[in-house]
């Protein structure tokens, strides 16, 4: 199972990663919204997860990359801070399945991403 | 009138020229070589935080997943030689603090314990006892937002520091340790609270429960006048009905601000009594507090005021003018239609003052 971790923070783009293969997920990360958009053409995700303010291009335009990415339709669950509810409310109308609000719990997190992907036990 | 340094320059000789020449290119020189040697290091120490950054992650994103089952991984000796680094500290301390604003729950508990395992405490502390108002600055913040309650009685002495941002930190950090309680400052606070304070302070009680409304109460007759006017603001912020006679009492405050603060709150606040009780002073206060109850009316006014408001169209000042208009159109029983029978329908400048008014209701 292949997650995209899209985050500019480095420290919290590991964190999340490094939980999530915890769990025994396939993480490829992506420092900057660009380098995502190549990242969903070139690999074939079963998830995205994404923060919304970013350098180059924002999470709301990799919503709509994976949306539209023909053959396969990718869950997202944005990553957003608190006071950003428009912003929420225009990745859910993109098509965005889920949203958590910084500050989160990586246990949290983990237990969304189960819901849409779970393991294989 | 001929310019004295003029006069001085005209008579140096040629030889003090030239000298006073050198002594401007020399100092130009100077200047460049300390910007090139400040650019210098601030690049070298980029680039060294790139390198470091790499051994920050992991020790971070190790240490917030550790369990209480995991065998307890002796952090401080293994980066010690690093950690002798004041720059590296300092790095870790960033990091340590942007994963800690972005994190939650038990993972956040680990960030404190490595935070402390670390003695990156004592680092932060250290910056309360410098001469230097950002380090002094940075030094609480960090202590605050890494939940250091323990340095809660320095903390509380700087929140009456003389240094503006140094005071504003400390008043913060105090809201981030005991929410509501932590403003137990403004009962000894002796310097202004400026209106950018206010903000900052209102906004780290966002999400904090009110609670003690006899608190405010006590700060509404504080001696120092910005506590008055931020109390105004805290009993809007939580609805705080418990204080309402204090507000009407202090409606007759000579401080404008405060005046513009009790408006606001009985705006969002109002009782039957409360049109009436603005209007009292009226024609003893300054122009921008006439407008303010002007427009304070058109929300919690009614037909009683109308005919204050139809004397006010007789008022001197076209903005005074306009302002009554605005809320006669909300208050008077005919609305807006009210304008179209009024005798000085026709006349300037209310024909002009009913015009825009129409139109922005149209729109």
């Amino acid at each position: 199972m292949k997650i995209l971790v899209v985050e500019d923070e480095i420290i919290m783009l590991k964190t999340i990663e490094l939980r999530l293969k915890k769990d025994g997920y396939t993480i490829i990360v992506s420092e900057d919204g660009r380098d995502a958009l190549k990242k969903i053409e070139e690999f074939d995700m079963d998830l995205i997860i994404t923060d919304i303010m970013m350098p180059f291009a924002s999470g709301l335009e990799i919503i709509e990359a994976a949306k539209k990415r023909v053959g396969k339709t990718i869950p997202v669950i944005v990553l957003s801070a608190m006071g950003q509810e428009n912003v929420v409310l225009e990745a859910f109308q993109l098509g965005a399945d889920d949203f958590i609000t910084k500050p989160f719990s990586p246990n949290e997190l983990s237990m969304r991403v189960k819901r849409y992907i779970p393991i294989a036990v | 009138m001929c310019n004295p340094f003029f006069i001085i320059f005209l008579n140096i000789t040629p030889a003090q020229f030239i000298n006073i020449l050198y002594a401007f290119l020399l100092m130009l020189l100077l200047l460049f070589v300390i910007i090139l040697g400040f650019t210098i290091y601030k690049r070298r120490l980029g680039r060294q935080t790139k390198l470091w950054q790499e051994s920050i992650v992991m020790l971070i994103s190790e240490s917030i997943f550790i369990s209480d089952e995991d065998e307890p991984v002796d952090v401080a000796n293994k980066y010690s030689k690093l950690m002798q680094i004041g720059n590296f500290r300092q790095c870790l301390i960033n990091e340590i603090i942007t994963i800690k604003k972005g994190l939650s729950g038990a993972s956040t508990d680990n960030l404190v314990k490595l935070y402390e395992n670390l003695s990156l405490n004592y680092e932060s502390y250290g910056k309360l006892k410098t001469g230097l108002w950002h380090i002094k600055a940075k030094g609480i913040q960090e202590l605050a937002l890494m939940d250091q309650k323990k340095y809660v009685k320095e903390i509380f002495k700087l929140t009456n520091d003389s240094n503006e941002l140094v005071r504003n930190e400390a008043q913060c950090a105090l809201i981030c340790f005991y929410g509501f309680s932590g403003l137990r400052f403004l009962n000894v606070t002796v310097y202004p609270i400026s209106q950018l304070q206010q903000i900052q302070l209102l906004n780290a009680l966002y999400l904090v429960k009110g609670e003690n409304f006899e608190a405010i109460k006590r700060w509404l007759h504080s001696a120092n006048e910005s506590v008055i006017e931020f109390a105004l603001k805290l009993a809007t912020f939580y609805n705080c009905y418990q204080v309402y006679d204090d507000v009407i009492k202090i409606i007759q405050n000579s401080n404008l601000q405060i005046k513009l603060s009790a408006l606001a709150y009985l705006k969002n606040l109002p009782r039957e009594d409360s049109p009436l009780e603005i209007i009292k002073t009226y024609s003893f206060e300054s122009k921008t507090y006439k407008l303010a109850i002007l427009d304070t009316l058109k929300i919690i006014g009614n037909e009683e005021q109308v005919p204050f408001l139809l004397e006010q169209l007789q008022d001197e000042d076209d903005d005074i003018k306009s302002a009554a208009s605005k809320s006669l159109s909300q208050l008077h029983p005919m609305g807006a239609a009210f304008f179209q029978t009024h005798v000085f329908a026709d006349q300037l400048p209310w024909k002009n003052i009913f015009l825009q008014i129409m139109n922005e209701r149209a729109a």
